[in-house]
């Protein structure tokens, strides 16, 4: 039996030399390529600052695109650093923002705003603007330069610092007395690479206040004025050799805040109340002269489907004598159309797609110029509404809510749909630099919340 | 809406450990004669046996996969947990006689992964338990001194436990879980033919039939936020069916001398029966609609070649070795069992306990090819790489 005991040994040894886990060795292996990454900044509006669910708010700016980019980052290089703005504990619900409560009994959902623990903390007059909130200051060392609201248009403004308080807390001197611009605020550190996300609001601001046709409308930014600041801006941050991507701005019809309450859907919810009603009237531009949406003329039509509802119209003031101008009821009725402020018609929509197809053709250019990598956020965002993105077994859609990537503002996204985007620019980054930076696990990223 | 996205169960969980003997040459044995294993390798070699078994054995199987997805550098492993495929088989018949009777009792098809819920995946699948438990009654009647037939019929138990989870965040950041737990039973039989025309050589061929296993009635349990629980109802039951393939072998095996016994095997596996998994709930709504899941899988086939030698009259060792295809076409590889064709390798020993005991050791090592795959329903994007470790005992008492 002894020969047995040999035979054991080897089946024995067989057993342990082999027991391991499978080895990856990761391929591509990650690398920075051409890339320097000594310090990453980021430059852009709400969507770079994290903002989501109709603010801006700690959990938010955890999840910004540009932190998980760099989060990325250091794997390529460990010593990347990338700080941002980060309310204070005490503070961390900012600005407040939207959460959902539940869904009443016809499935729709019920959300309220977050009021405690904000950063608000005093007022200032501006001359020549009013009274502005302002929040309190960040002091520390500032790599993500995302400011809620801002425009390209406000890129050499003195005055926006100073009406903004998301930018006021940025900076060391506060409103009224503010003198930094964005571009100067920028550019005030040495950087090595940069990604640039500015002018969404450029368009979004007017589309999203249901375009022009009242006091106090947004107005589109003018394509040339657009080129020239584009311009300027790229010129500026590549003007010490540092290297970048530049995205794209969507077409706002993408997002839920116009595709969820849709004309058909106001209209049957109207008719199951008051059956006879046959249409909704609203304010309608006429014509599609001006491209900044400035001038037009508005007059009362019969909406249709073309029509885009705001995802904050109140269906409630449907008609109403008091709503509107009254006497008539409010949007059953031509003489008291639902005001221009709630309905981003079709000739309003032209006019958006007009300017925001100028800006991504300047935007193209310039970074094409420059070298830059692009991530085209219009083709992305168009490609999602046509046909959902499926991603680890997740089944994702530019619905409201259910769809997992837009928060509950219906325009800006949740720590899932931030991660999406920031693949897309390591994509991009990637392909344009030959650097493997590791893409982000989407699956580690929530959708929305849900009590 | 169609939050409950992909589920599935997948190749790969077909399980060739069928007794230690066997196991340690490669897992040939339907041209053989070696011990009760008989009923399952070629219940038509049973009435050939030279005596009678009481036998069991089992093989416990440690399945080490990974997973890296396409773009990162982060490795996910699956966690270790152990599968018990088992086998327990008894002989009998008059001495002399013309006929045996057997019973088989073994595990053919099952698997057991836990991916955890924390990894890149856990949207297809969290993990998996699904057991299939064989239980043949055999006879088998020897036509003359070269050919005897036989034939068995199949009772089939099988579970599924399977753990997903759901992309609906809670207010703590938790993803909301599914649960689908059942069993059901299915019929099946198979049918055996060996020839041993010489001392030297033999051969035999098999054929075991499909086994439709249809789960009813099973429990399908969801952890979902509290504003979506009417969405989705819980407890609620599901409904399922698996077609557990049919397969065909055929065996050779020559014996030069009284030490060598040399087996040669091929195995045809009737994969492509297997189209779609679908899954029927008591209760639906809109986020929670019946599902139907391409699977689309093709026939598969492997060779296994083994060999023993007795060193001694009471000692055997054994080597061997196989190649088998898979049934997983591209596009279709999935978490559950994340296949590829597969190369293995086998070593056993065999001892004589007493006069009338055997004891019987073995060892296999399976190498999973590395596979880089986009599935077409996930868009699980990435690398599986498996390999499977499986040590393994038996105690067989014939007289």
């Amino acid at each position: 039996m002894k020969n047995l005991k040999n035979y054991i040994y080897i089946l024995a040894a067989a057993v342990f030399v082999t027991a391991c886990k499978p080895n990856f060795n990761s391929n591509p292996a990650p690398g920075k390529g051409s890339l320097d990454l000594t310090r990453y900044i980021s430059v852009g509006n709400s969507l770079t600052a994290g903002y989501a669910d109709g603010g801006l708010y700690l959990n938010g700016q955890l999840n910004s695109y540009p932190s998980i980019i760099a989060q990325q980052m250091t794997s390529v290089n460990s010593s990347l650093t990338f700080n941002q703005p980060l309310f204070a504990s005490s503070q961390a619900n900012g600005s407040g923002y939207l959460k959902l409560t539940g869904f009443d009994a016809s499935g729709n959902p019920v959300t309220s705003t977050v009021t405690s623990n904000l950063a608000y903390v005093g007022q200032a007059t501006v001359p020549g603007f009013g009274t502005v909130n302002l929040m309190a200051k960040y002091t520390g060392n500032l790599d993500n330069y995302g400011v809620p609201g801002i425009k390209l248009l406000h890129l050499t403004s003195t005055l926006y610092p100073n009406v903004n308080p998301y930018f006021d807390r940025m900076l060391t001197t506060t409103s009224p007395n503010n003198t930094t611009t964005y571009l100067s605020l920028i550019t005030s550190k040495s950087f090595t690479f940069f990604t640039n996300w500015l002018g969404n609001n450029d368009a979004l601001g007017y589309a999203t206040g249901g375009g022009g046709g009242y006091t106090g409308a947004d107005v589109l930014t003018d394509p040339t004025t657009f080129g020239q600041l584009y311009t300027l801006l790229i010129t500026t941050l590549t003007a010490n050799g540092a290297k970048g991507a530049c995205a794209t701005i969507p077409d706002v019809t993408t997002i839920p805040y116009f595709t969820t309450v849709t004309y058909p859907l106001v209209l049957a919810g109207v008719q199951k109340a008051v059956p006879s009603v046959q249409a909704l009237y609203i304010n309608a531009a006429t014509n599609t002269t001006d491209a900044t949406g400035a001038t037009e003329t508005y007059a009362p039509r019969a909406a249709t489907a073309n029509d885009l509802f705001v995802l904050t119209f109140p269906t409630s003031l449907l008609g109403s004598t008091t709503a509107g101008v009254g006497t008539y009821p409010y949007g059953l009725d031509p003489r008291n159309p639902i005001e221009s402020k709630y309905v981003l018609d079709a000739n309003e929509q032209t006019l958006v797609k007009n300017a925001v197809n100028s800006y991504n053709t300047t935007i193209k250019t310039i970074a094409a110029s420059k070298g830059l990598a692009v991530f085209d956020a219009f083709t992305f965002l168009t490609n999602i509404k046509a046909s959902g993105y499926v991603i680890n077994g997740l089944n994702l859609n530019s619905n409201y809510i259910s769809g997992g990537i837009f928060s509950l503002d219906g325009v800006h996204l949740t720590p899932r749909g931030y991660s999406i985007v920031a693949n897309q620019f390591i994509t991009a980054i990637n392909s344009t630099y030959g650097s493997s930076i590791p893409l982000a696990n989407v699956s580690a990223y929530n959708g929305v919340i849900f009590p | 809406m169609a939050l409950f996205p992909a589920m599935a169960m997948a190749q790969g969980f077909q399980v060739n450990l069928h007794g230690q003997k066997q196991i340690g040459m490669g897992h040939t044995g339907t041209g053989l004669l070696q011990d009760g294993a008989s009923v399952l390798f070629n219940p038509g070699a049973v009435a050939m046996l030279p005596q009678n078994y009481l036998q069991a054995g089992i093989s416990p199987l440690f399945f080490k996969s990974a997973f890296q997805s396409t773009g990162s550098n982060v490795t996910y492993n699956n966690t270790n947990q152990v599968a018990t495929p088992f086998t327990a088989y008894a002989v009998w018949g008059p001495t002399g006689s013309k006929w045996k009777i057997g019973l088989g009792v073994y595990t053919p098809f099952g698997g057991l992964t836990n991916w955890g819920n924390t990894w890149v995946g856990k949207y297809s699948l969290e993990s998996l338990n699904l057991k299939a438990i064989y239980f043949q009654p055999t006879l088998s009647y020897k036509l003359s001194n070269t050919v005897s037939i036989g034939a068995g019929f199949v009772y089939n138990y099988g579970s599924v436990d399977l753990t997903e989870a759901l992309p609906l965040s809670s207010s703590s950041g938790q993803d909301g879980q599914a649960e689908l737990k059942g069993s059901g039973h299915g019929l099946g039989y198979n049918l055996g033919v060996f020839i041993k025309p010489s001392n030297e050589v033999s051969l035999g061929l098999t054929y075991r039939s499909q086994v439709d296993t249809k789960i009813e009635n099973g429990d399908a349990l969801f952890t979902v936020p509290a504003s979506l629980a009417s969405s989705f109802p819980s407890p609620n039951t599901f409904s399922s069916s698996i077609p557990l393939p049919s397969t065909t072998s055929l065996g050779l095996g020559y014996m030069p001398d009284n030490k060598w016994t040399i087996g040669f095997d091929m195995e045809f596996v009737h994969w492509s029966v297997y189209k779609s998994l679908d899954f029927t709930y008591g209760k639906t709504t809109s986020s929670l609609q019946n599902t139907s899941l391409a699977r689309n899988y093709q026939d598969a086939y492997d060779v296994r070649l083994g060999a023993e030698y007795k060193t001694s009259p009471k000692i055997a060792v054994r080597f061997g070795g196989g190649y088998a295809t898979t049934a997983v076409q591209d596009g279709y590889v999935t978490p559950e069992a994340p296949d590829a064709d597969r190369v293995y390798g086998t070593l056993g020993l065999g001892t004589k306990l007493a006069k009338n005991l055997d004891l019987d050791l073995s060892f296999e090592y399976e190498h999973v090819m590395s596979r880089t795959q986009t599935e077409i329903q996930t868009q699980l994007s990435g690398t599986f790489k498996t390999n499977v470790y499986i040590p393994g005992i038996s105690l067989s008492y014939h007289w």
